[in-house]
């Protein structure tokens, strides 16, 4: 052969190859580099012989993992060469080492175009392998049409034909406008009937690609897939080359399947017929046979069949033969099969009614969990988590826990969220719950975030029942000689609060729990060091009678840590120290946690997120979309079959009364609820400095205290399940909110919440579970979260900004088990947006969720609010909610960082008074300045420090986009008084008067501390027959607990 | 769509590596590592698919043969089929099983990583007679139980060791035709991520064409304008 002549090129290889080791080699190399760069220097003197030779050697030891930088132009020049060997090492090389945004690709656009539409064959294939392989956008417009051409030329050899569609595929998806939808449709039908199969393979990919982009344009070449797949399985005219192991062409029939599944589906019913007829001939006639290589190719077959008889919706006839197939898949000896088999199933979970059916595979699966390959054991752990619900969730997490023992390090992570998110789904019993998660953080503490336990912290503290059973679980555990930090953090945590409910129990006096409690102490990092003290404090507190002895030995660690370097520790000491000399005072100080809110599970979230991330351009996913026009229907998450809805969403109006029987009752033994800061004892031991302090939230009770306390919401098994079917689960809301001590309703924006508190008819049946008008306020400065719930139907929400066009996406979710019909969403925009609402299917599927893009674009400044009106029929009752969209002023901000240099030409600049306006504002909730500039964060005002002076001030800065403005800096500044914190001045510049004047009334509107019963509420846009306003207050637990106060 | 091609020694060495997403040169070695770490950490009797989403982003896997000393393996996303790409691993095995036998039939699977591999890795080899190294080769095949030996490969197996001198005189000149060979004949199969030819048969028809074309315009400069009679069948 010709290339066994380069003898440079052998020795070269023979030298690298006989180096011991990886300094010789990078000798040899660069050696070699150097010796080419300087051939490649005086280039004159290179024949085209040389140059290949260097070229080759270039691309070897690129191959071995050495950075090539230089020689690319002389790689390119190759291409124009006129011989073939030349000419091939170029284009081969070229398309190696260079990516499709090099520089020198473009010098030789006009070359490979030449070779393109020049006559010599050879030539042709080269140039479109190298485009198919690297082209890239340039390439994409000007090569497509000569591409083209030969693809549908029938003078052009097979061989030409099949390269210049992939090429064109790949110039279609650097610029999907080569490909002009209406003249192509015809055409690829055309193609279809082509008969040589390399060519029909390569046309399949570039046909796949484009149905997946738009299924509609292709209806007519749906009959032609059926019919290549029939040819196929009759093995009719197949040349005896592309029968693989006695199977016809296994590729060409799976890609032609999966074209079929990005069709919706297929109601030519002669087309229909035929496909089933070949799909049951694939489902019934694939045995298991010896030859490996003939077993994978007709199960490739075989898979792809079943994918697609799941995406046809098949007959439950065939459905439950294809359950069967996979159940005997997993239980063969075959690990490829196995694995496909597994996988295959979760699939079905996700696409059809036959859970029951799998479940009795359930066994099998847990036995594939302990299979010795690993990819083999992730798909069953995902089939399992798949597939968990109610019934099977105890026996399946178990068997998760179990697994945890003996699984690797690498799998530890996934089964230790997918066991804990489990649990928390379907937990019959809370004690379970409390049982599983901490044998988890037991078994793999360090694959245990702490999302994991917080929530079970906020389940004890909710659920008195479970408080004490969960102390002694955790003093069980203390036992141990062994323990993970995180156990000991949860333990004393538990403990603290509720070790008191243990004093009868041997070993648990208050005494021994600190003994052993503080038995970890030495071992523990600072963050636990902190829980430990607290835990201390709360120890002391419940000693009754007191003792001397104990209360010595916990004063002298409070004593040796007030010296402590973390500041955290320090300040908990000196407080806890001084706290606990106060005596009685201690005890209020120290009360016990009050209930927390419900909220969503930041741990279901992440999986959520998980889920989102990977949710990739598969037939299978996509599939769905066009079930429901142009909604999306993902995984949805098997609901808790058995428990009904909530009940106490019934109470909700009630609430007012309610809570004053209940504070009068607790008051009366301990103050479980009214004063709301209890949370945060020290800030409450020393109430005088309780502003200053307010930025200084401790890690832990950043964690657990967020919000108002809300007596009005206990969870229950039944709450879990609202918190689970959220489609975005969301975290407590952003720290300006959440500072307790500060007037209860921080977390209310005052204007126009009444309004739509609950805009339901009041004849409406279903009420929602969750406070829309909190939500409303929570997504007003988040971008994801729930919207709306009721009983039947949750209402998730996401949202994408960019400039002044915002992207949202609603999630409508089923909560049942039956489907929701006459779905109806109008969105009533007010003049300053226009909004665009995709299409939204009638009926959505039983436990289906279904995602409705909706486009904004900002006109100009306003603080009129978009609202949502979305109906739907249940049974026979007609459920209709207006919803205000938080479709807000601050979402078309974009804070900025001025320097003063910047800031202080712009400000004097703006001095025509209607552009710069100045306000006295007064009423404005007490707030120390930082959590002023935790306000303007959170509305993405940037707030700039250090540009005003004087420190009872404060300057932001931000960007606002309209169509109207494009985007506008806006300047604000904020003096306060340090005498009167309930008044301030407030100073908003920008270059537009109209955006002047609303951005100003919007931070007024979050500054002002509004009582809510006497709001006057701005008129909706929309909605001026509201409810009346006086239930709608009350749905705010912290509003009704103010009138509770009084 | 196909997102890599990597030929892989068992001694973490890459043979061919071909990447139809663009990969910026420097990250190419720490994908054979990790892809390496991957493979050999994996039993025999084990699937052949492996997930990779942490190296080469979501949705993605790969299969992977191993013959004797060679890892081979495919990426690939969510748009193919699993056990087709191991399909596709078993034709470009085998084409380049059919392409190597005019030259050297054990060239591809032995030496161009075995023998080497055993002169460079283990020193106590060095010196001894072929007749050694042969019979290493002849373990190595029988322990390899995974391997799934075609007719005309098993046909080179038992040829090697009658004659151990083919084996040893060509392996040192073969290394640079190997690359461009294999180059080629995947150019052949797959096409920007895309399955272009799955028949060995044809692949075979191409890359004798293009040797054909080497060889004559190695004698003359002409260039034939058209080629098509090497397919005609």
């Amino acid at each position: 052969m010709a290339l066994s002549g380069m003898r440079g090129l052998s020795v070269f290889i023979s030298d690298i190859r006989n180096c011991h080791n990886k300094e010789q080699e990078r000798l040899r190399v660069d050696k070699e580099l150097g010796n080419i760069r300087t051939r490649f220097k005086n280039e004159k003197g290179l024949s085209p012989y040389e140059k290949k030779k260097y070229v080759w050697k270039m691309l070897y030891i690129y191959m071995l993992g050495y950075d090539v930088d230089f020689g690319h132009m002389e790689t390119v020049s190759l291409i124009s060469a006129p011989k073939y060997p030349e000419k091939q090492v170029g284009y081969i090389v070229t398309s190696c080492l260079l990516n499709e945004n090099n520089d020198f690709l473009r010098m030789v656009i006009n070359t490979v175009r030449n070779d393109i539409i020049g006559r010599n064959e050879t030539f042709q294939c080269l140039a479109l392998t190298m485009v198919g392989n690297i082209g890239g956008k340039e390439f994409s417009e000007s090569l497509a049409p000569d591409v083209q051409k030969l693809l549908i030329s029938s003078s052009c050899r097979p061989v030409v034909r099949k390269k210049a569609a992939l090429c064109l595929l790949r110039l279609y998806r650097k610029n999907p406008d080569v490909v002009n939808i209406d003249g192509w449709a015809d055409r690829m039908a055309q193609l279809l009937d082509e008969r040589d199969l390399g060519v029909l393979t390569s046309v399949m990919s570039l046909f796949v690609s484009l149905v997946s982009n738009n299924a509609e344009a292709y209806w007519n070449c749906l009959p032609k897939c059926v019919r290549i797949l029939e040819r196929l399985a009759r093995n009719q005219d197949i040349p005896q080359e592309y029968t693989y192991y006695g199977i016809p062409s296994p590729w060409l029939q799976v890609k032609t399947m999966r074209a079929l599944q990005y069709f919706p589906t297929i109601e030519d019913p002669n087309a229909r017929r035929a496909l089933f007829e070949v799909l049951q001939r694939i489902l019934m006639g694939t045995d298991v046979v010896k030859n490996v290589n003939k077993n994978n190719a007709s199960h490739a077959v075989l898979f792809e069949a079943l994918a697609l008889v799941m995406h046809l919706d098949a007959e439950k006839e065939m459905m439950s033969q294809c359950v069967a197939l996979l159940g005997k898949f997993i239980a063969v000896r075959e690990p490829n099969i196995r694995y496909l088999g597994l996988e295959n199933m979760t699939r079905m979970l996700l696409v059809t009614d036959v859970q029951d059916i799998i479940k009795r595979h359930q066994a099998q699966i847990i036995t594939s969990l302990k299979d010795p390959d690993i990819s083999i054991r992730r798909r069953a752990l995902d089939l399992l988590y798949g597939m968990c619900d109610v019934t099977n969730a105890k026996e399946i997490v178990e068997e998760l826990l179990q697994y945890l023992n003996t699984a690797e390090f690498a799998m530890r992570e996934e089964l230790s969220l997918k066991a804990a998110i489990l649990a928390e789904k379907f937990a019959p019993d809370l004690s379970w719950y409390v049982d599983v998660i901490l044998q988890l953080i037991d078994k793999a503490g360090d694959f245990v975030s702490d999302d994991i336990w917080y929530r079970v912290v906020q389940f004890v503290t909710n659920n008195e029942d479970l408080q004490s059973y969960a102390a002694a679980k955790a003093r069980e555990y203390l036992d141990k000689p062994a323990l993970h930090e995180t156990m000991v953090k949860v333990s004393a945590y538990l403990l603290g609060e509720y070790g008191h409910l243990l004093a009868r129990r041997p070993g648990s006096s208050p005494k021994e729990l600190f003994a052993i409690i503080n038995d970890k102490l030495p071992t523990v990092s600072t963050s636990t060091v902190a829980i430990l003290l607290s835990t201390y404090a709360k120890i002391l507190m419940h000693t009754q009678p007191p003792d001397a002895g104990l209360q010595q030995q916990i004063l002298t660690i409070f004593k040796k840590y007030e010296s402590y370097i973390d500041v955290e520790i320090q300040q908990r000491a000196v407080e806890y120290f001084e706290l606990s000399r106060k005596g009685p005072a201690l005890a209020d100080v120290l009360a016990e946690m009050p209930k927390f809110p419900e909220r969503e599970s930041a741990l279901l979230k992440k999986a959520e997120d998980a889920e989102i991330d990977t949710a990739e351009q598969s037939a299978i996913k996509l599939r769905s979309q066009q079930q429901t026009s142009s909604a999306l229907v993902v995984a949805d998450h098997p609901p808790a079959n058995g428990s009904a809805p909530p009940a106490n969403h019934l109470t909700l109006v009630k609430m007012p009364s309610q809570n004053v029987s209940e504070i009068q009752e607790s008051g009366a033994t301990y103050e479980e609820v009214p004063n709301p800061p209890i949370e945060v004892p020290k800030e409450n031991g020393t109430p005088v400095e309780v502003e200053s302090k307010a930025t200084n939230i401790t890690e832990i009770n950043n964690e657990i205290n967020v919000e108002p306390p809300s007596t009005s919401r206990s969870t229950s098994p039944a709450d879990l399940l609202a918190d689970l079917l959220g489609p975005l689960a969301i975290e407590g809301p952003p720290a300006i909110e959440q500072h307790p001590a500060q007037g209860l309703d921080a977390n209310q924006s005052p204007v126009g919440d009444l309004a739509l508190a609950t805009l339901e008819d009041q004849s409406n049946a279903v009420q929602p579970i969750v406070n829309v008008e909190e939500k409303f306020h929570i997504l007003c400065t988040k971008d994801s979260g729930v919207l709306y719930e009721d009983p039947h139907i949750q209402i998730g929400l996401k949202a994408e900004w960019r400039a002044h066009h915002g992207r949202l996406v609603l999630f409508l979710g089923n909560k049942n088990t039956s489907p929701l019909m006459s779905v109806r969403a109008l969105i009533l925009p007010p003049s300053h947006l226009k909004m665009e609402l995709s299409s939204v299917p009638d009926t959505i599927p039983p436990r289906a969720q279904v995602q409705v893009p909706l486009e904004v674009a900002n006109l100009r400044a306003s603080r009129d609010v978009a609202v949502l009106d979305f109906s739907y029929n249940f049974g026979a009752a007609l459920v209709d909610a207006k919803l205000r969209l938080p479709v807000v002023l601050n979402k078309f901000l974009q804070p900025i960082t001025l320097t003063p240099e910047e800031f202080f030409p712009q400000w004097k600049a703006l001095t025509v008074h209607s552009l710069k306006v100045q306000e006295v504002v007064k009423g404005v909730k007490p707030m120390p300045l930082a959590e002023i500039a935790n306000l303007f964060m959170s509305l993405h005002l940037a707030v700039a420090p250090g540009l005003d002076n004087n420190s009872n001030n404060l300057v932001a800065c931000t960007t606002f986009f309209s169509e109207a403005t494009r985007a506008m800096l806006c300047l604000i500044r904020v003096e306060t008084d340090p005498q009167d914190r309930t008044q301030l001045r407030l100073t908003v510049a920008s270059g537009d008067q109209y955006l002047t004047f609303e951005l100003k009334e919007f931070i007024k509107e979050h500054l002002i501390d509004i009582p809510r019963t006497q709001a006057a509420p701005r008129p909706a846009p929309i909605q001026p027959q509201l409810p009346a306003v006086a239930p709608a207050t009350y749905n705010d637990p912290a509003a009704a607990m103010l009138a509770g106060l009084l | 769509m196909i997102q890599a091609v990597m030929v892989i020694s068992t001694q973490a060495k890459p043979r061919l590596l071909k990447f139809y997403n663009f990969q910026p040169p420097e990250k190419h070695q720490d994908l054979v590592r990790s892809v390496f770490q991957l493979l050999s950490a994996r039993p025999d009797s084990v699937s052949n698919f492996v997930e990779v989403d942490s190296i080469f982003g979501p949705g993605t896997k790969m299969v992977y043969k191993h013959l004797a000393t060679l890892y081979f393996v495919f990426v690939f996303d969510s748009s193919e089929n699993e056990l087709a790409m191991l399909d596709l691993v078993q034709v470009f095995v085998e084409t380049l099983d059919r392409c190597f036998k005019n030259v050297c039939e054990l060239d591809i699977v032995f030496n161009f990583n075995k023998s080497h591999a055993m002169r460079l890795d283990d020193n106590s080899l060095e010196g001894e007679g072929p007749r050694t190294l042969v019979n290493h080769i002849k373990q190595d095949c029988r322990s390899s139980s995974r391997v799934t030996w075609s007719p005309t490969f098993r046909s080179c197996v038992s040829s090697c060791y009658d004659d151990s001198d083919v084996l040893l005189t060509s392996h040192s000149c073969l290394a640079p035709i190997n690359l461009m060979q294999m180059h080629t004949i995947l150019d052949e199969m797959i096409l920007g991520g895309q399955v272009i030819e799955t028949s060995s048969e044809e692949i075979m028809k191409s890359v004798e064409e293009i040797a054909r074309l080497e060889k004559q315009s190695s004698t003359t400069s002409l260039i034939p304008k058209s080629i098509s009679e090497r397919f005609s069948r």
